[in-house]
């Protein structure tokens, strides 16, 4: 037995073995390919879909308590370079949420949130601000802190969200965020925070947000001139034109 | 002569020919992915792994000097956005789906590569002349269907960024 060990680890077969653990090191020093990169790993699955769309929305509410703080009691921000949850589409907030807890949208702020909140809590959280009402209270007269629309601006914007840029390969926005039609994970921006939206917009075109599945958004940031985006931002903000009263 | 075989063997001759065609239209769908077992892929993941995680997206210069362009269409857009080509250079283009039936049309031809979700749509180009060749969607896939336009940025080979094999060009590089 001992004889026959020792014929095992000595001679050609451990020559062969140390041979073959040198060659697979230089097999992985030469392999330098970089790794994937993956923007985001949520994948819209019928089962995705169902987790983020099954929360309860009144313990949401309790555990919402806490984003109100800069989200709004009702979802709608008092500081223009935070969004508006109220009446989001439930997927988009799930996406972004498991995107903060997952480090593939960077936030010092939103990351820390979201990784203390479970899978649970997260699709709790998701129904209630999607249950919240879109227009706020017209009896509460916050004046909401936009920026002063440009005139000039809207009818560029509103040719943006309607039509698109043919020419350049730019889609109409509300073929993915409404009213027209929506695909998962893309938010309504109908009452979003212009400084936001702008903000959003200069983010996915340098690249410093880059959670968008497919690069819709990268790409079609880094089409749009700067008043364009300026236009865009200027025009959700406003309710999209058809509130005066919120821009004021 | 037995007529009966020769019938038997005329008709599966057909359906042998009719198979070919299935690559273009969507006959039969079933058909078509039994047949195309290996070009098949998940359009919900393609960010996760696989050929069109987005790093792999763009042109690539193979080992014999041929081009590979991996794009993927989606609503409402073909991303990347702009593709650079050397001219005179075989193309290997290969394109699939994200959501729903796209096709890359080149404007001004009649060229038109199908691409469905689920499978990968292959096309070998080459471009004999430099310059900027529009392509559009040519299946109606929603409501930004009609801005959904890219290009091909065809360049001499001069001014093709010198790559080693498996290296990427993009359209900003010049």
């Amino acid at each position: 037995m001992t004889c026959n060990s020792r014929s095992f680890f000595s001679g050609k077969f451990l020559r062969f073995i140390l041979a073959g653990v040198a060659a697979s090191s230089l097999l992985v020093v030469a392999n330098d390919t970089p790794p994937d990169r993956i923007p985001s790993y949520v994948e819209w699955t019928q089962h995705t879909i169902a987790a983020a769309s099954s929360g309860d929305a009144f313990r949401g509410m309790l555990l919402a308590k806490r984003c109100e703080h800069c989200h709004g009691s009702e979802g709608f921000s008092p500081v223009a370079s935070t969004p508006n949850l109220a009446g989001l589409d439930k997927l988009a907030i799930w996406k972004q949420l498991e995107d903060f807890r997952a480090r593939k949208r960077i936030s010092p702020v939103m990351g820390p949130i979201a990784e203390s909140l479970t899978v649970h809590d997260v699709a709790d959280v998701v129904a209630y601000y999607g249950a919240l009402p879109v227009f706020s209270d017209p009896q509460d007269n916050r004046s909401f802190p936009q920026m002063r629309s440009n005139p000039d601006h809207a009818s560029v914007a509103s040719r943006l969200i309607s039509f698109g840029d043919g020419s350049r390969g730019i889609p109409p926005c509300q073929a993915c965020h409404g009213p027209v039609a929506y695909r998962p994970g893309a938010a309504s921006l109908m009452n979003q925070n212009s400084e936001y939206v702008l903000n959003q917009l200069e983010a996915f075109a340098n690249g410093s947000r880059a959670n968008d599945i497919n690069m819709p958004m990268r790409t079609i940031s880094a089409l749009l001139a700067d008043n364009e985006r300026h236009a865009l931002a200027e025009f959700y903000g406003s309710g999209m034109g058809l509130d005066p009263n919120s821009s004021k | 002569m037995n007529w009966k075989k020769l019938r038997i063997a005329v008709l599966t001759i057909l359906v042998l020919c009719l198979i070919p065609a299935t690559r273009y239209y969507q006959i039969d769908l079933p058909l078509l992915r039994f047949l195309q077992g290996s070009r098949r892929v998940n359009p919900l993941s393609l960010h996760l792994s696989g050929e069109f995680v987005e790093n792999n997206l763009g042109t690539e210069l193979q080992s014999d000097g041929s081009v590979i362009v991996r794009m993927i269409a989606e609503q409402y857009l073909f991303v990347p956005h702009c593709i650079v080509v050397p001219e005179g250079i075989p193309v290997h283009l290969r394109i699939t789906s994200a959501d729903a039936v796209h096709s890359l049309a080149l404007s001004g031809t009649d060229y038109n590569v199908k691409v469905l979700p689920g499978i990968i749509s292959e096309a070998r180009l080459q471009f004999a002349n430099p310059g900027e060749y529009k392509t559009k969607c040519g299946e109606f896939c929603g409501a930004g269907h009609y801005a959904m336009r890219s290009e091909f940025k065809v360049v001499p080979l001069d001014r093709f960024p010198a790559l080693r094999a498996g290296g990427r060009a993009t359209c900003d590089v010049q």
